[in-house]
């Protein structure tokens, strides 16, 4: 990772329907994405992730804010004249073109000589791993196939930032695996900027050198993957990152205390309300365990079996147990149960 | 093969058969049906006083297009009755270019609005068909004439010192049929573009395109199915149109729909009149047989 900033964003919002009143999409987003970096903007739909790209690719126009690229004002240029390319969610080839017509476009549009461009797309379709595509219509290749192409014509410009719009959620479980790592590879055989967006935090975690968590057309977290889903800021980012117990409590100078009158031993230095959140693959069912739940429901998925237990009068307190020979289970619904939780699985969080 | 299943296939063949019958009905009715009286009179000998000889078969109306009798009644080769299908052809293509360049803007304009404002703009498109086309041919004709609207504003504006003299010329005709047909060519574009997926422009964008070259490499190759369609909606109903050149030409400038009215009409000669109408279908047939040999299917439209 390189540590000159590609993109700076600044203060950046974007306001559709009539100023003050339409809806926000961005609120005041600020953001620095270093060079050579993958990052990751992720959030549900509608949390103004899609947005910011195309505020960076130039489709839309800001309503306030600067958007830097390498300490070049971009957000009064026309899309053409920004060095960023775009691989659509919808892949958005020209149907009325081959695969080979498709790459060579944005060359063409360069003004690049044909030896040059009848070069590059050779290369293109050999770093996809599709060198004999060329002579086909892109819509004569399946999904998988035209990523790869959209992936190509995007690259062949050699952008200076390569802007990924949900690139991955049309194609099936196994396939979108394949991309994953292949998306990692090109990333680093090119050296681009990647920006990639995603509403599958599964994806986020696996590709990202860091991520953006937003929501609500803000941006809630940044940060690596190890420190958004180990050290989450807040309810929404735990609560969207993997899964996560919430427990409402009240911490005090001995720990803080359930509503049944539980204590549990925490690094909080604060007093008053607060949610405790635990993820549910750090604790375990133990006979001496600290924390007192009852059975709701059993769920065996495989690797591991899921129990949902009552505490505190909360419910849904999920233990994810792995299905280990020797493991601690056969427990039923109703059973009274001992969770054994590390302080250090306790992430304190005060709204 | 079982006897049960050939049984079942020659009744879903039966009822296919009829299924199709409606269609198959609509096409003998009105289309073979006129051809065929139409092909039948074209051989038949032209009667006194208009009407036909039935019975008496002459090949005399192909032979009076190319051929006329001098005074000793020996063939002579006569160029007038080409002359009038090739400036048919020659007005009807500038008709459809004019067409072409005011009415792919439009289209393009109305598919990229807001879709009640789309609606309402395409609802304007067609007010024009309210009226009849006589009525609107008479107002183009105040319009045109010397010392009409169009002659005295431009005078006014200073741009022209004299008459323009623009009625009962072929430009008159030209600007008539362009009037005329402009909506035929509106639509089928603006069907093309609507459906359009318009991501692939800001894919040509974000791919370097200026405007001018998404429009010609990304836009344009996709409208091509309405483009072609609206050019065949306007140029072939243009070639035969007779009220437009009849009245903003004066009867001076004649076209290929005001010759067979004549043919019918005041020369009584209704052979004639029924081959010149077979010698313009075969002129389309062979426009169109040429275009789809030149433009394959799908290699310039969108379509797969």
């Amino acid at each position: 990772m390189g540590n000159s900033s590609a993109i700076s964003i600044e203060q950046l919002s974007m306001e559709f329907g009539d100023p003050g009143q339409g809806v926000k999409a961005l609120d005041t987003v600020s953001l620095e994405i270093q060079s050579n970096e993958f990052f990751t903007l992720l959030g549900p739909s509608g949390c103004g992730k899609t947005t910011l790209l195309r505020l960076i690719a130039g489709f839309e126009q800001p309503s306030a804010g600067t958007i830097r690229l390498y300490g070049e004002a971009m957000q009064d240029l026309p899309p053409f004249r920004r060095p960023v390319n775009t691989v659509f969610q919808s892949y958005a080839l020209f149907p009325h073109m081959t695969v080979a017509q498709n790459i060579a476009f944005g060359l063409e549009m360069r003004g690049l000589s044909k030896e040059e461009i009848s070069e590059t797309v050779t290369r293109m379709l050999a770093l996809v791993k599709l060198p004999d595509v060329g002579a086909r219509r892109a819509d004569q290749l399946s999904g998988g196939q035209q990523q790869r192409i959209a992936l190509a014509r995007a690259l062949a410009n050699r952008p200076k930032v390569l802007l990924l719009d949900e690139s991955l959620s049309a194609l099936d479980q196994k396939l979108r695996k394949d991309m994953q790592i292949e998306l990692k590879r090109l990333q680093s055989e090119t050296g681009i900027t990647f920006i990639f967006v995603t509403h599958d935090q599964e994806e986020a975690l696996t590709m990202s050198d860091r991520i953006a968590v937003m929501s609500k057309g803000r941006i809630l977290q940044v940060g690596t993957p190890t420190e958004i889903y180990e050290a989450p800021a807040n309810r929404t980012v735990a609560d969207f990152i993997g899964e996560t117990n919430f427990l409402t409590a009240e911490a005090g100078d001995d720990g803080v205390k359930l509503s049944d009158g539980q204590v549990l031993s925490t690094l909080t230095e604060h007093r008053g309300p607060v949610t405790l959140a635990i993820r549910p693959e750090r604790v375990s069912l133990a006979a001496d365990g600290q924390l007192l739940g009852k059975v709701e429901n059993v769920v065996y998925v495989g690797t591991d079996t899921v129990y949902h237990l009552d505490v505190a009068g909360q419910g849904g307190f999920r233990v994810r147990q792995q299905n280990r020979d020797g493991a601690v289970g056969g427990y039923r619904v109703g059973d009274q149960v001992r969770v054994q939780v590390p302080t250090a699985a306790i992430k304190v969080l005060v709204e | 093969m079982s006897t049960p299943r050939l049984l079942a296939e020659r009744r879903q063949l039966g009822r296919r058969l009829l299924l199709s019958t409606p269609a198959m009905l609509t096409l003998l009715v009105f289309m073979l049906l006129p051809l065929g009286i139409m092909f039948v009179v074209s051989i038949l000998q032209s009667g006194e006083y208009g009407g036909v000889k039935w019975g008496e078969y002459s090949l005399e109306a192909y032979r009076n297009f190319f051929y006329e009798r001098d005074l000793d009644d020996v063939l002579v080769f006569n160029t007038d009755y080409l002359e009038i299908f090739q400036r048919s052809f020659w007005l009807s293509i500038l008709t459809t270019a004019g067409c072409l360049l005011i009415g792919f803007p439009t289209a393009l304009y109305l598919a990229l609005q807001s879709e009640r404002k789309r609606n309402l703009l395409l609802f304007l498109v067609t007010v024009p068909f309210w009226t009849n086309l006589l009525v609107r041919a008479y107002a183009w004709m105040l319009l045109l004439r010397n010392g009409g609207l169009v002659d005295e504003g431009l005078q006014g504006l200073g741009i022209t010192q004299h008459g323009l003299g623009l009625l009962y010329t072929d430009n008159a005709v030209i600007i008539g049929l362009l009037y005329t047909y402009l909506p035929f060519m509106v639509l089928p574009i603006y069907t093309s573009l609507e459906k359009m997926d318009w991501r692939l422009v800001e894919a040509a964008f974000d791919l370097g395109a200026n405007r001018f070259h998404a429009l010609k490499r990304i836009i344009v190759p996709l409208a091509m199915p309405g483009i072609v369609a609206g050019s065949i909606l306007v140029f072939i109903p243009s070639l035969g149109n007779y009220i437009i050149p009849e009245l903003l030409g004066g009867g001076k400038t004649l076209m290929i729909g005001n010759l067979i009215q004549l043919q019918f009409g005041s020369s009584h000669n209704w052979p004639l009149g029924a081959a010149l109408s077979f010698a313009l279908l075969s002129f389309v047939l062979l426009a169109m047989l040429v275009y789809s040999v030149r433009f394959k299917p799908g290699s310039a439209g969108g379509h797969p």
